[in-house]
């Protein structure tokens, strides 16, 4: 799972007023990298007790919204060598390919309920759409503090043009480096599902969170991603993002 | 009401046993009617049941037959704007191995996106029913079962399923549970949900899938996403609700259904015979008491409604308690009929529960009442028709006058001619049905004057048998010929009807016997079920050339079998190597066309060769062309011959298999006809066979005489209702012998009475009475046989014209006819035992003062 792309999503989702839109742009664009490269590890907590915990590795290439990423799992031994390949586009739902190594081929994931969770994470495959900013209204509705640090508190409402399971979300940008610290996102009235950045650090120049936690809080479970070996720009092909090799990386 | 209470009420607690059997005429003919359509109804409610719940939020369904379709199919519905979601789906049935636990019917499905058209059941605020749903991705072993399987099985998340796959046996891993109820609870509870890529691979489907479920988006109408689709995929698809299904099933099912009806009117009508012997003998019996009545004032309408009303009562009480046993059969029934169903189309249905309708049984109830009524009128006639005068006038009212006998004889020659007439003209239904309503008739009508001639004709052989008792047995049956015919009738009908039903059989063996020589003359096959085909299971045909290289084998043809669904009409389509196939099998019999002609059409890809029932049920003739739906589009191609198969009731088409392979876009295979090299021994190949692919396939080698055996064995269950008929009819045929002598003793109890009174002896007695019985045995066989011999020719034309549309050579059952004749005429000594030992032991005083 992409870093960028879950810190990008917390902008994609705001809907600022003009001052709110300055910052998010901003913070997306300090956000911007060509490629990058990490090993993650997941873990899904029930009732304070591990579930699952699944580590992969990670590779995106590509600008923002127009990315492509391939996604390898290395365990638990039962999921070892599923891979994912995601194509974004800015303008549609991404396309999505899977790979299966125990029955030999690859199959296209045709999401069409994007409120579905992520193999069983609490991160839906909404929340890792990368999305255009221009479909969201935002507004600037203070200043907290989150974690110690000074955040604006922004909220965000997706126009009519783009369906969404959330009715609205609220989500903090910290002022010292534009990177987020939450995000609240809500169907009615209600918060369904919050995201959290910790372990913030500055890697090859650019401010990263190297672990994110989304909770379902109708579900009481709880997600936690690390990422490991992080490294931004480095020399990738657009040909290893293809469904072709992601049969040929098992 | 007055009546009922005062005379019925104590004459049937008099007579309990009579009482008795008239109330289960009723409640055998309802129990029947019930069960069976109950039964029936159950399993279609069950299947519409299972497709509903596992449809769930599904508005229409595309599917392309029973061979599927490939995976492209599904991205062009998806990018149709009208569709909101769609999802693929396969489904298959395999047997679990579990003692007592049947079939398990798996869907398959893409996890990722289903629970968009399906509920899975689950726990609040979970969205799936497996703890990891990557893993069960991962996995093709990976399977969900319903809660009520699993604690039937005592299983858990992480325990293994072996179930039985293309590649041999497997085990499967038990990776989530769904709930009871909704989709779980489809198929009776036996259902497993399963990745449909992993199902490809065990199921041996390559890349397709059988079917895409889908839900049409907000503001667009079903039928504008219905046209839309049609559009976009050809005639090759249907796209139909999910409800259609049931309609298919059912017309898969249409000759099945035809025969229970058949089978349950014929259990009425012999429940409306079993009321009409009863009340008959209670007119016979009461008729001092009618004269009595009538003596009294009764009026003629009061007498006739006075045994209208008991019938009445008689029926409601015995409709009741038909209908509740009627359930109880229908119980036992169901399960019958599913494995039926399963084993003759390959369908298999799970019923667990039994569909009541009220309107059913409210029907059956008024059906019973009013048939116990219909059956009442005459014997009510006849008690209405006693004369005060003569009521103790032994034999006035048993009389036929002359002027009665001239009518009757002269309306059934009319009617006689009338039904040859309809016969010559032949064609539409009325014709024909008519045609043979009046032939019955006009049987029935001559019955007395046959059964008079043939008594006459049987005197001097009883006088030589027994000078003194002969004569007078037959005078007996001549003084009362309306009692007599009333037997000879029944026992006539009965017979005939089980000449009918035995002349069927008989026909339909010998046809498929002599189907099966000449068309399954490979010493040995291959197949992927122990019926020869499955609809989930399929050889790939890679498979052919490792199979051609075993050591005895000279040559293996692939065949493929499919089902199809023609403007509602169900049919078989077998694609094999034609010219292959018809240099194998010269003596196969030709209905219409060139046998070597039309096998080099369709091998060229020029012409289809149909079964003569399928030409029959589509009103095909040479040369006429068949269109077929087929995922590459319509394939239109002339009738090149027609063919005696049996293969399936509704009809066979059989094709070339290139030309199937080019328009299905599969190659799969379902059965191996393996020819072997001279001097191989049939079972040498077996065993090789068998080991080489009993490690990497689900397969059955059957030898020759075991796949006759088998399809011998669908013919013995399809008929095995067939024998209970018959068994019924005779029984019935001998309750009729029993109700006349017993009338015929009642009536002649002063005149038997008066034989021993001047000196008859009691063996003298019991002789004249069993004679008695034994002439009405004897003509009532020989007009049996005769009606049989035409009813039979009457029954093999309406199998051909509104049943399968199989032209079945007509045999009479002639050893089945031989052994009726010792049958009947033992049941019919039997028969008399009780009457006569009724008449020898009646006090001689009592018997005097009868009258």
């Amino acid at each position: 799972m992409n870093s960028r792309f879950l810190i990008l999503l917390v902008l994609s989702s705001l809907a600022f007023a003009q001052d709110a839109r300055q910052i998010v742009e901003e913070s997306q664009k300090r956000g911007q990298v060509k490629s990058e490269k990490y090993d993650g590890l997941l873990q899904v907590f029930e009732s304070g007790r591990t579930i699952t915990e699944k580590r992969w590795q990670y590779e995106r290439i590509g600008s923002y919204g127009a990315s492509k990423s391939i996604l390898r799992f290395t365990a638990p031994p039962e999921v070892k060598g599923v891979a994912l390949l995601v194509v974004n586009h800015s303008d549609r739902a991404s396309d999505q390919w899977m790979w299966t190594p125990a029955i030999g081929r690859e199959r296209r994931i045709a999401l069409q309920d994007r409120s579905t969770r992520f193999f069983g994470t609490d991160f839906s495959f909404e929340d890792l759409e990368e999305r255009d900013l221009g479909q969201f209204d935002f507004k600037l509705l203070g200043e907290d503090d989150v974690s110690g640090a000074k955040c604006w508190r922004i909220e965000s409402k997706p126009r009519q043009t783009r369906a969404s399971q959330y009715t609205f979300s609220t989500m903090w940008i910290r002022q010292d480096n534009y990177l987020p610290a939450q995000l609240d996102n809500y169907v009615k009235d209600q918060v369904v599902r919050r995201l959290k950045y910790f372990d913030i650090e500055r890697i090859q120049g650019v401010w990263t969170a190297r672990s994110l936690e989304m909770s379902d809080l109708r579900r009481k479970s709880r997600t936690l991603l690390k990422l490991d070996k992080l490294e931004y720009n480095l020399p990738m092909k657009e040909e290893d993002f293809t469904v072709q090799a992601l049969r040929l990386g098992q | 009401m007055i009546l009922l209470r005062l005379i019925s009420w104590p004459d049937a607690r008099k007579h309990v046993l009579r009482s008795l059997l008239t109330v289960a005429g009723i409640i055998l003919g309802i129990a029947v009617f019930v069960g069976m359509h109950t039964a029936n109804r159950s399993v279609l409610a069950g299947f519409n049941q299972t497709v509903d719940r596992i449809a769930g939020k599904t508005q229409l369904q595309v599917s392309a037959g029973e061979a599927g379709f490939g995976e492209d199919v599904l991205e062009r519905i998806q990018s149709v704007p009208e569709v909101r979601v769609a999802v693929p789906v396969i489904e298959a049935v395999v047997d679990t191995g579990r003692k007592g636990q049947g079939n398990l019917l798996i869907l398959a499905v893409d996890m990722t996106g289903d629970s968009s058209l399906r509920d899975y059941q689950v726990g609040a605020g979970e969205d799936s029913p497996v703890e990891d749903p990557l893993v069960f991705l991962a996995q093709p072993d990976s399977l969900i079962v319903s809660r009520d399987f699993a604690a039937r099985n005592k299983m858990k998340t992480g325990d293994a399923l072996p179930m039985r796959t293309m590649d041999g046996e497997k085990r499967f891993t038990v990776r989530g549970i769904v709930q009871s109820g909704g989709l779980a609870s489809a198929f009776g509870g036996n259902l497993a949900v399963m990745d449909i890529y992993a199902a490809q691979k065990v199921f041996g489907r390559g890349r397709k899938f059988d079917r895409i479920d889908l839900a049409v988006n907000e503001g667009v109408t079903v039928q504008q996403c219905q046209t839309a689709l049609r559009k976009l995929l050809g005639p090759g698809f249907a796209v139909e609700p999910p409800s259609s299904r049931g309609q298919q099933f059912e017309s898969m099912l249409r000759v099945y259904s035809l025969s229970m009806d058949v089978s349950s009117l014929f259990a009425l009508l012999i429940g409306m015979f079993i009321i009409y012997n009863s009340l008959l003998i209670a007119v016979t019996q009461r008729r001092t008491e009618i004269g009595i009545l009538r003596a009294l004032g009764a009026t003629r309408g009061q007498i006739q409604m006075l045994f209208v009303g008991e019938a009445a009562v008689a029926g409601l009480l015995g409709s009741t308690l038909g209908v509740v046993a009627g359930l109880f059969i229908a119980k036992g029934l169901a399960g019958h009929i599913s494995g039926i169903i399963e084993t003759l189309y390959g369908s298999a249905e799970r019923t667990n529960e039994i569909s009541v309708d009220p309107k059913l049984a409210l029907f059956a109830a008024g059906l019973g009442v009013a048939a116990s009524v219909v059956s009442a009128l005459l014997p009510a006639r006849n008690a209405s028709a006693v004369d005060p005068a003569v009521a103790l006038q032994k034999g006035h009212s048993q009389a036929i006058g002359e002027s009665e006998n001239r009518i009757r004889r002269n309306i059934a020659i009319a009617m006689g001619a009338v039904s040859l007439a309809c016969l010559a003209v032949g064609g539409s239904a009325l014709f024909f049905y008519g045609g043979y309503l009046l032939m019955a008739l006009s049987a029935l009508l001559l019955t007395p004057m046959l059964a008079l001639w043939l008594a006459k004709a049987m005197r001097p052989l009883l006088s030589w048998l027994q000078p003194v008792e002969g004569p007078l047995a037959v005078e007996s049956i001549i003084l009362a010929p309306r009692r007599t015919s009333a037997t000879v009738a029944a026992l006539m009908l009965s017979l005939a009807m089980t000449i009918g039903l035995g002349g069927l059989a008989q026909s339909t063996y010998s046809s498929v016997r002599e189907w099966l020589d000449a068309t399954f003359n490979a010493p040995l096959f291959v197949t992927t079920s122990q019926s020869g085909a499955s609809q989930f299971y399929h050889f790939p045909a890679a498979m052919l050339p490792s199979l051609t290289a075993i050591e005895g084998v000279e040559e293996a043809q692939p065949v493929r079998h499919l089902k199809l669904n023609l403007a509602g009409k169900a049919a078989l389509l077998v694609a094999t190597d034609l010219t292959r196939f018809a240099a194998r099998t010269p003596n196969r019999r030709i209905a219409a066309g060139s046998y070597q002609k039309m096998y080099e059409a369709a091998a060229q890809g020029k012409g289809l060769i149909v079964s003569e029932n399928f030409a029959e049920r589509h009103g095909l003739s040479l040369a006429s062309d068949l269109e077929l739906p087929t995922p590459s589009g319509l394939l239109r191609l002339p009738v090149a011959g027609i063919v005696k198969d049996y293969s399936f009731q509704e009809g066979t088409i059989f094709i070339d298999r290139p030309v199937y392979m080019r328009n299905w876009n599969d190659d799969s295979i379902d059965m191996f006809r393996v020819y072997l090299k001279n001097g191989v021994a049939p079972d040498d190949v077996k065993r090789r066979i068998i080991e080489r692919f009993e490690r990497e396939r689900h397969l059955f080698v059957l030898s020759n005489q075991e796949l006759k055996s088998y399809v011998l064995h669908l013919a013995d269950q399809w008929f095995a209702m067939t024998y209970v008929q018959i068994a019924v009819a005779v029984l019935v045929s001998v309750l009729g012998i029993l109700n006349t002598l017993t009338v015929s003793i009642t009536e002649r109890k002063r005149e038997l009475a008066v034989m021993r009174a001047v000196g008859g002896l009691a063996s003298q007695v019991r002789r004249t009475i069993w004679l008695e019985a034994f002439t009405i045995a004897v003509i009532g066989l020989v007009l049996g046989l005769a009606l049989g011999a035409v009813h039979l020719y009457y029954q093999l034309d309406m199998i051909r014209r509104d049943f399968t549309g199989m032209a079945l050579e007509y045999q009479f059952p002639l050893s089945m006819a031989l052994a009726l004749v010792p049958v009947i005429l033992i049941s019919a000594w039997v028969s008399a035992l009780g009457p006569a030992e009724l008449a020898v032991r009646t006090p001689l005083v009592e018997a005097l003062e009868y009258e």
